[in-house]
């Protein structure tokens, strides 16, 4: 750890930190100011950073076709994939934490590496796969390809938190009359919360990111706002940077609210339950 | 009646033998402590007696039925776990209540249950507190206030009083005692500290390497053990065990050891065994006795003397030889390091085969 003493070099010191900051920042601040923009504001060299703000890039924006659609595929789509993926992963890591089956170190790696391989890797035979049950541009077909997509990370962060409850709990509730769905859902889950909320942000902010396989297995009933930049970038020949800032803002906020007001169980989540406490 | 049973049961874990052929009936509303050495397998033999594990051979009988097979639930056990495992997200009142409401009691038929029994555990102030604000005795008190709300005969205690300070463990002492003699009930409660054997058991069955070797009342197992490993661990401090030999004198059996050579009555079981061990608990050492004809005496160097409060710990040393004394304080205050005498009456030794560790004999004091 670096220990200023001197209070000039402490300032000097916070300001370097506050210039990475907004060094890191500045795109995502530059395309926010942009949705305030005109057309000619936003491409205007030099650039401006004192203007009159406009919101008829919102207005567009709203009575756009399709956008509205968009909004609705991702938030549909994000939260059911998340929700089955949690109840599902909750099950597995209590099984795996549990009854620790033989091979469970092996079989955690193997779900984990899941989640290394390229997606360009798997695209082509997911497609074909897709295609062949004809699941492709629907709702079930993107859902549970999502919800398999972050089962292996939340089984991760869950077993780590389901391993942090003592199984004493489990055992006093068994003798005492309580079955194991007792024990699941009465004992051990309230417990979890924290695992829980974790992994159902860390998972439904890959998947309201997700790109590729939206493009490549959804279509016009299940276009996501991701796959929607692309579609709707160009108008009249050339970037339509009113939409790009725009629909960038509005697409933002979810997740920047949303890490925002659960940060704490992001750090829980980041070391699998290991600092349980501080939540 | 017994309240349980256990026929020829046996528990490995891999290649690990924890519980060995083991046979032990526990009599119906008896206070019964299970005692053994850490890893002896005591919390093994409860796991097998509350159904949270299967033996691997033989039967568990309780009130009269085969429960081998049965779930935890359908035994029907009161119990308190080694460590407290009160819920965190249940305030101390839901914790109590918790056994009643998994048998369907509703919140009306259980709140009076509840605080009549937080009442007699002096946590009545605690109910509406959530287990993190508790201290140990506390969240202890809780856990026992939990074991015991269960509307049975049968209640298991594993260990409950590991880790509290001795003012704290003998208040709960006196309220399990109580508890137990109020419900009418059987209370089996496991331990590896003698005090809690001495101050709580009514029965005792002595766990060692996963075979009760010896059981029955408290008093005469204390006062006569039957195995070298229960005079060995039940007692406080731990007794004397010197080497032995039986010898005859005239035709008469003697033991000889470095300190004493006294005459010896043996059992049936005496026969082919010469090397023994000669048991000796502390508290039969006189420190500087008076004159008694009986009394076998000799040198000694106290070495180090423990004050315990009201009782003195006195570490001597003779003809190579390290002994432990216990003696009152009135006794031995004017106790130092240094020379002394010491005497024993010779019926207080106890003789157990080296072969086997069976006591095949005692001390007394005449020939003939």
């Amino acid at each position: 750890m670096i220990r200023i003493r001197n209070r000039r070099n402490r300032r000097l010191y916070h300001l370097l930190l506050w210039l990475v900051v907004f060094i890191f920042f500045a795109p995502v601040l530059w395309i926010m100011l942009g949705a305030f923009k005109t057309t000619d504001g936003i491409l205007a060299i030099p650039p401006q950073f004192i203007f009159v703000p406009t919101f008829d890039n919102f207005i567009d924006l709203a009575t756009r076709p399709n956008v509205s659609d968009y909004f609705v595929n991702s938030i549909v789509i994000s939260v059911t994939a998340v929700t089955i993926a949690i109840a599902v992963a909750f099950m597995a890591a209590y099984a795996f934490s549990r009854f620790n089956p033989p091979g469970t170190d092996l079989i955690m790696f193997l779900l984990l590496s899941i989640r290394m391989v390229p997606a360009v890797a798997v695209v082509i035979p997911v497609f074909l796969m897709y295609s062949a049950f004809g699941w492709r541009n629907s709702f079930l077909g993107m859902t549970l390809f999502y919800a398999m997509f972050s089962i292996p990370f939340s089984v991760w962060i869950l077993k780590g938190f389901i391993d942090g409850v003592s199984k004493r709990f489990d055992e006093t509730a068994l003798v005492n009359g309580g079955s194991r769905w007792h024990v699941i859902f009465r004992v051990v889950l309230p417990q979890v919360g924290p695992g829980l909320v974790a992994a159902f942000i860390f998972n439904l902010i890959f998947v309201w990111n997700e790109f590729l396989f939206n493009l490549i297995l959804g279509g016009r009933d299940v276009t996501t706002i991701p796959v929607s930049f692309s579609t709707d970038l160009y108008s009249d020949g050339g970037v339509d940077w009113t939409f790009v800032a725009s629909m960038t803002t509005v697409y933002m906020i979810p997740p920047i609210m949303t890490v925002y007001l659960f940060q704490r169980y992001l750090l829980v989540g980041m070391t699998f339950g290991t600092v349980r406490g501080e939540v | 009646m017994n309240a349980v049973e256990f026929h020829n049961v046996s528990k490995r874990y891999g290649r690990n033998t924890v519980i060995d052929s083991l046979n032990m009936a526990v009599e119906a509303d008896s206070f019964t402590v299970i005692f053994g050495a850490p890893a002896s397998g005591k919390s093994t033999l409860l796991r097998l007696l509350t159904g949270l594990e299967k033996p691997d051979n033989g039967h568990i009988i309780m009130r009269g039925e085969d429960v081998t097979a049965y779930s935890p639930a359908k035994r029907n056990i009161g119990y308190v776990p080694q460590s407290f495992a009160l819920y965190p997200h249940y305030q101390v009142f839901d914790n109590i209540a918790y056994p009643l409401k998994l048998m369907g009691y509703s919140r009306q038929q259980v709140a009076p249950l509840v605080e009549s029994t937080a009442d007699r555990l002096k946590i009545s102030h605690l109910l509406q507190k959530k287990p993190n604000q508790l201290s140990g005795g506390e969240k202890q008190r809780v856990a026992i206030a939990r074991g015991i709300m269960k509307n049975t005969n049968i209640f298991v205690l594993d260990d409950p009083l590991t880790g509290l300070d001795f003012k704290l463990r003998e208040q709960l002492f006196d309220d399990m005692r109580e508890m137990q003699a109020s419900l009418d009930a059987t209370f089996i409660y496991t331990t590896s500290d003698a005090l809690e054997v001495l101050m709580l058991a009514e029965n005792v069955n002595i766990l060692d390497a996963g075979k009760i070797i010896e059981a029955g009342a408290q008093e005469a197992i204390y006062s006569r053990p039957d195995h070298v490993r229960t005079m060995s661990l039940l007692g406080f401090p731990e007794a004397n065990l010197l080497p032995g030999q039986i010898d005859h004198d005239s035709g008469q059996p003697c033991c000889q050891t470095k300190l004493f050579t006294f005459p010896v009555t043996l059992n049936q079981r005496a026969n082919g065994h010469a090397q023994v061990r000669v048991g000796l608990r502390p508290q039969d050492i006189k420190i500087a006795p008076a004159a008694d004809a009986d009394l076998m005496v000799c040198d000694a160097d106290i070495t180090l003397v423990e004050d315990l409060g009201g009782e003195l710990v006195i570490y001597l040393e003779t003809n190579g030889e390290a002994l432990t004394a216990m003696v009152s304080y009135a006794a031995g205050r004017a106790l130092t390091e240094g020379h002394t005498r010491i005497g024993v009456h010779p019926s207080r030794f106890l003789l157990y085969a080296d072969a086997d560790g069976h006591n095949i004999g005692q001390g007394t004091v005449t020939n003939g």
